[in-house]
């Protein structure tokens, strides 16, 4: 009976490995994927009702804090140059979630009326594999027009983007 | 606090509210258009002020230091929508929600109308760029019109969605200066 069990566990751990391996083997000593350049591409809210100037200003606020970020060459959504560019990572974004608050209610009672958004980010090769995937969350709960919460989006995606992949801007 | 300088505060507070609400209402439409680019535009600040124009198959946008042109033939999609902003916005506007009696709370409830004009547009490299404006109700529509009578795509009344707006891959060649 102990020799199964060791031996179930044994096979658990080299699934484990075989699983894992590729990701693995795209990431460097420091547990960062490489990469040299970003390609933005423009949020896509197939299933959620969005507000255009909610699509513009994620999309918009996304390059901006990349950029701000000072670690990628950042390319917009259809930009020739980007073609065949060596370590580029293309970034998906699909609205998952969208609640549109009020600003006069959250100035009002200071508790209601935020506004939130969920946002499903790809990273993924030119190819199309799956580098790294996350839901990001962006939220204004007093201060500012809904539209904030765009860029509270931004950040956190431009966070996520620095922390996963190693870039030859910030020399790691 | 005395008596006296409570009825000052709340007599300050109702001053600057009827100041302020027909200003909100009275908006001429005429072009060009004074207008806030939110975001979008390269090189310029979000939420500078400044007019906004369609002259000779360009979206014209001007402010204190530099001007902004995109071409009617580069744009990709426009939407509009109907919004609102506070009355008292900006930093005046922070500072009044420490004023006392829920002053600021008070002055929040006040809004003015405003139209919100979405542009997407691609650069001479096939780049996709987006931009938000807000200005006066009923100069988004006017704007969308005259750039729709210039070669510019638009979306569908009551369309003015993320979806509807998507920028299609194709690349036609534009004019985009940053003077």
């Amino acid at each position: 009976m102990k020799r199964l069990l060791n031996a179930a566990a044994g096979l658990s751990v080299i699934a484990l490995v075989l699983a894992v391996s590729p990701l693995l083997a795209q990431k460097n000593k420091g547990g960062k994927i490489k990469a040299s350049a970003i390609q933005v591409e423009m949020i896509q809210s197939d299933e959620i009702k969005l507000p255009a100037e909610f699509q513009v200003a994620l999309y918009e606020h996304l390059i901006r804090q990349l950029e701000k970020s000072g670690s990628w060459h950042v390319y917009r959504d259809g930009d020739r140059n980007a073609t065949g560019v060596d370590g580029l990572v293309i970034l998906q974004s699909t609205v998952r979630k969208f609640k549109e608050g009020s600003e006069r209610a959250r100035q009002v009672t200071t508790v209601a009326g935020a506004t939130s958004i969920t946002v499903h980010c790809q990273f993924t090769t030119p190819d199309g594999t799956l580098l790294l995937e996350q839901d990001v969350n962006g939220k204004v709960r007093l201060f500012g027009g809904n539209l904030r919460a765009t860029y509270d989006f931004a950040k956190k995606a431009t966070h996520i983007a620095d922390e996963n992949f190693s870039t030859p801007g910030r020399g790691n | 606090m005395t008596s006296k300088s409570k009825s000052l505060v709340v007599a300050v507070v109702s001053s600057i509210a009827v100041l302020l609400i027909p200003a909100g209402s009275a908006q001429q439409v005429s072009g060009p258009f004074k207008v806030v680019q939110v975001t979008g535009l390269t090189g310029v600040k979000d939420h500078t002020k400044g007019s906004l124009d369609v002259e000779n198959g360009q979206l014209h946008f001007v402010h204190s230091k530099a001007s902004f042109d995109v071409s009617a033939a580069s744009i990709q999609g426009i939407a509009t929508r109907a919004d609102s902003e506070r009355a008292v916005g900006g930093t005046v506007g922070v500072m009044t929600m420490a004023a006392p009696y829920g002053g600021g709370r008070f002055l929040s409830l006040f809004r003015k109308k405003i139209d919100t004009l979405t542009v997407q547009y691609r650069d001479s490299d096939g780049g996709l760029h987006g931009t938000i404006f807000t200005m006066p109700v009923g100069a988004a529509e006017l704007i969308k019109k005259a750039l729709e009578a210039q070669g510019a795509r638009t979306t569908a009344p009551g369309e003015a969605t993320a979806s509807a707006i998507t920028a299609p891959s194709a690349t036609p060649p534009n004019k985009e200066q940053n003077q």
